[in-house]
């Protein structure tokens, strides 16, 4: 069995507001994920799979709990943290007017990847994910899906133990969102931990080994699926998701 | 920090900026060319505007009523004798002024309404004589004839042919009295009486350095916050509508290698766009296209060069991270560029304090960043050197950009940079949570008030009225601070009985400090000597007209009470929980210092307000510091006038190693009968020693 390479607990994150006050948007979660493993962040939209995400990533501070990634704390080693980290989301853009190896390369080495194998590491990312024909333009001239390809390339450019991506296929059309699932799967099998969330069933029934179910910042119910469906007596993951979020059975 | 990691995202930084024609075009190439151009369109329009002045033919005309009055031959006849010079009839040229153009006057009949004959430009000036009563020109009698020119201000030409006929006929008035005075028998020409030399002793280098030092710096800032903004705008606030800051903030680069790198990229385009600025007036000045302002001389000496490298340097370091701030908070590009605008104002307002006269470094300018810069920079040009206030000058101005620069990096970690939430918990909570992080913003406003306030009105007005002031300035800003963040009165200023020992403590502590103090300021008067002036006025200040118990009260108890509040109580209580105990006795306790504006004063009140604090750390009560502060003050005061009391006038060194172990001594006492007496077995550590 693999070792944890992420560690969370009681992770709690307040944020506050003038017009709202304070808003608890993740509360003393719990989970692990080792690595060749998929675990998933199954929730509502507004239900802190991108805060809790982004405290593991040291991007936002924890109001309490820890988190760890490879035994580095995301409060006091937060650049070890983000050195074994690759961070995936919608939400984060490449600059358009780098090319696609000039990309690679800027992020392997800002993720201090070591300089001697900078350069044969970028040319293996660009042959792995096809990109050899683009490599050379200018990103703003790319197409979304092989901008995919470009950012999914960055994420992983400096040999991450720990890969995180934040609904990755959120605006992706079918085909390009199947090659992001094709691509996450084959990082699974390079030994990679991955944490992925999403608020699509079936995206999380096809990718995750296990899934965690949050809703309103609490971690409802974390197993594999035949784990959860034995739980609940309901055989679809939407079903499942349903139970735990309303306590409803939705079984006719 | 890691280099490797800098220089690519620095390289980044640029290789953006490069690969963007539009910024490259706009904000680098196109203000190249429109510069040098506007400057010289306008030298052009004010040649040929004065060309057309000087070649066009005035339209003027003579009233010729009240010739008749007394006296108003002899007017008549200068008026005549002034408008022969300008001459009368079409197109006859006439002298100018003296030493000016020929300028061509073309009388006409006088019209019969002036006034709308001017504003129709049918006539340029209208010429009236008043005769008066008197019957000679030189009769200084308010009927003394006259002459009065009618023009319209609001219209060139009317404007110009006014001012040619006025100095024609000022001259004419000299000629007339010069000829009255040698009729008189003064036959000596003017310029022979009490003749005028004058001997400039300063050399050509130092003139010019001096016209050149006090437009430097505004210069170089101007240019530097141009160039910086181009990339500043795009460093942060562009970086975050692109929606690349999340990308990096979660890449391995640490905030003090983004903040490094950003602030690199503009430098160097600041750097590089002042450099090709400079370049390309000084092509346009070698061309002769445009024209070097005059008295000014583009060269300066490779040693001062050099130093004014040395000098701008932590400038160039503050301004590139006010911008880089202002773009981390920003959260657009526009908005970014809006913010620009003030900041630009500000700086450009400081770095202009070299132009006013009578601004030297050593004064409290010194702590002013970048105006104390200016100010040095035109002391080196004019070859005034001053090292231990250029080193304050330069040291002030770079613990201001390493501010601005940690300001910068927390500006990165700041979790609004990338999520709605617009406070945090303490914001939100506000009142004591608050505090601790508003309380240096309440003492650094406080200090500009007190240093508006005696450097205005505080001179002129009796030492007891200033010294009410000042307490019930720091005594409001204790109780208004307290009042906004509700802050327990008897937390914030240690309000606690301190432990017997205490006092003992104070009363060997106080005149130990005392001599130290007296040391430091004999120390620092090496480099800053305490003016004659000052010495003066405080005699007469503290003179033996005030009496003992009034010195005591007004400059003994009163400080002694209220700055101890303000310092000691709420700004001590407000730092206590953001700094390590020793950042925390250094910071008070200079900041104390800094409250006594005059540079020379700093360094011994500085001191005091060290062993202050700890005075206050170590007994954990504010009571007996108040105790303290008083009878350094009374014991100051009193060993100006009391024989006794004396301070020595050559100490030796025993007599400071002998104040520094009673001071210890002191400390000792506050610290042991303090621990017994507020810790009592199972107490909490409310109170505790901070370090302890």
């Amino acid at each position: 069995m693999s070792t944890v390479q992420v560690e969370v607990q009681d992770l709690t994150k307040s944020f506050f507001d003038q017009s709202r006050g304070e808003i608890k948007a993740v509360q003393e979660v719990n989970f692990e994920c080792r690595g060749g493993e998929i675990l998933g962040l199954l929730g509502a939209n507004g239900a802190g799979k991108t805060t809790t995400l982004r405290m593991i990533s040291t991007v936002l501070q924890p109001t309490a709990g820890t988190a760890r990634v490879l035994g580095h704390d995301v409060v006091s080693d937060p650049v070890e943290v983000r050195r074994n980290l690759g961070f995936y989301s919608a939400s984060t853009a490449l600059y358009p007017r780098l090319t696609a190896r000039e990309t690679l390369t800027l992020f392997a080495r800002v993720n201090k990847y070591p300089a001697e194998r900078t350069k044969s590491r970028v040319e293996e990312m660009i042959e792995r994910f096809g990109l050899g024909d683009y490599a050379g333009a200018r990103i703003e001239k790319l197409s979304s899906g092989m901008k995919q390809k470009v950012s999914i390339a960055r994420t992983v450019v400096h040999d991450p133990p720990v890969l995180i991506f934040d609904e990755p296929t959120v605006g992706l059309d079918v085909l390009n969102a199947l090659d992001l699932q094709k691509a996450i799967q084959e990082l699974r099998e390079d030994g990679k931990a991955i944490l992925f969330s999403t608020h699509i069933m079936s995206e999380a029934e096809r990718l995750c080994d296990r899934i965690a179910i949050i809703d309103k910042g609490r971690i409802r119910a974390t197993g594999d699926l035949e784990g959860l469906r034995a739980a609940t007596s309901q055989h679809y993951l939407e079903d499942i998701f349903v139970h735990y979020v309303t306590g409803n059975d939705t079984t006719e | 920090m890691n280099r490797r990691t800098v220089t690519a995202l620095f390289a980044n930084d640029l290789r953006q900026l490069a690969r963007n024609p539009r910024v490259l075009v706009f904000a680098v190439a196109l203000p190249l060319v429109l510069w040098p151009l506007m400057w010289f369109l306008t030298s052009l329009t004010t040649e040929r505007r004065q060309e057309r002045i000087e070649s066009r033919t005035y339209a003027y005309s003579v009233a010729d009523e009240a010739a008749n009055a007394a006296g108003a031959a002899d007017a008549r006849a200068w008026l005549d004798r002034a408008l022969a010079v300008v001459g009368d009839d079409g197109g006859a040229d006439g002298a100018g002024p003296a030493g000016g153009p020929a300028v061509r006057f073309e009388r006409l009949e006088a019209p019969d309404d002036v006034p709308a004959a001017l504003e129709e430009e049918q006539l340029h000036v209208h010429v009236a004589w008043e005769a008066g009563d008197g019957e000679d020109l030189s009769d200084d009698d308010e009927s003394a004839p006259r002459i009065v020119l009618s023009h319209r201000a609001d219209l060139d030409a009317s404007d110009s042919a006014e001012g040619f006929l006025r100095r024609a006929l000022e001259r004419t008035r000299t000629e007339v009295r010069e000829q009255r005075l040698a009729a008189a028998g003064f036959e000596s020409p003017p310029e022979d009486l009490l003749p005028l030399e004058r001997i400039e002793t300063a050399s050509e280098e130092q003139t010019s350095g001096l016209f050149l030092g006090r437009l430097l710096t505004a210069i170089i800032v101007m240019m530097m916050l141009t160039g910086g903004s181009i990339v500043a705008t795009d460093a942060l606030a562009g970086e975050k509508e692109r929606g690349t800051l999340e990308t990096l903030l979660t890449t391995a680069a640490s905030r003090v290698e983004i903040v490094t790198a950003k602030n690199l990229s503009i430098l160097a385009v600041a750097f590089a766009t002042s450099v090709l600025n400079i370049v390309n007036i000084v092509v346009w000045m070698q061309l002769d296209l445009i024209a070097a302002p005059a008295g000014l001389k583009l060269v300066i000496p490779a040693g001062a060069g050099l130093l004014l490298l040395l000098l701008y340097a932590p400038a160039a370091v503050l301004l590139s991270s006010s911008l880089l701030l202002v773009s981390g908070r920003s959260k657009t590009y526009k908005e970014a560029q809006l913010l620009f605008a003030p900041v630009m104002l500000i700086a450009m307002a400081v770095a202009a304090i070299p132009v006013l006269p009578g601004v030297e470094l050593r004064s409290a300018i010194v702590l002013l960043p970048i105006a104390n810069l200016g100010v040095a920079a035109r002391e080196i040009l004019t070859g005034h050197y001053d090292w231990p206030l250029l080193a304050a000058a330069w040291t002030v101005t770079a613990g201001a950009a390493a501010l601005l620069a940690r300001a910068s990096v927390r500006t990165l970690s700041a979790e609004k940079l990338i999520t709605a939430s617009d406070t945090d918990a303490a914001d939100l909570a506000g009142g004591p949570a608050l505090f601790p992080r508003r309380v240096a913003r309440w003492f650094a406003v406080l200090w500009a008030l007190l240093l508006v306030w005696q450097l205005n009105v505080g001179g002129g007005i009796d030492s007891r009225l200033l010294i009410v002031t000042n307490m019930s300035i720091f005594g409001a800003a204790a109780w208004l601070m307290i009042a906004r963040y509700r802050l327990p009165v008897r937390e914030a200023l240690s309000l606690r009985n301190p432990p017997h020992a205490a006092w003992v403590g104070v009363l060997i502590g106080a005149p130990a400090g005392l001599v130290l103090a007296d040391g430091v300021v004999r120390l620092a008067s090496l480099t800053m000597p305490i003016p004659e002036e000052w010495i003066e006025a405080m005699a007469e200040a503290f003179g033996a007209d005030i009496p003992v118990w009034q010195m005591l009260v007004f400059f003994a108890i009163l400080p002694g009470i209220f700055e101890e509040i303000a310092f000691r109580g709420v700004l001590l209580h407000g730092l206590k929980s953001r700094l390590k105990p020793v950042q925390l006795v250094l910071v008070a306790g200079i900041a104390f210092g800094f409250f006594h504006v005059d540079l020379f004063r700093i360094p011994g009140t500085s001191l005091l307000g060290v062993l202050l604090v700890i005075a206050v750390l170590r007994s954990g009560s504010i009571y007996p510091a108040m105790a303290w502060h008083a009878l350094h003050n009374a014991l100051a005061l009193g060993s100006a006038r009391i024989e006794q009391i004396r301070l020595p006038d050559q100490p030796t060194w025993w007599h400071y190693v002998l104040a520094a172990l009673a001071i210890l001594v002191a400390f000792r006492l506050m610290r042991q009968n303090y621990q017994r007496a507020s810790h009592p077995a199972g107490s909490g550590p409310e109170g505790r020693v901070p370090g302890g």
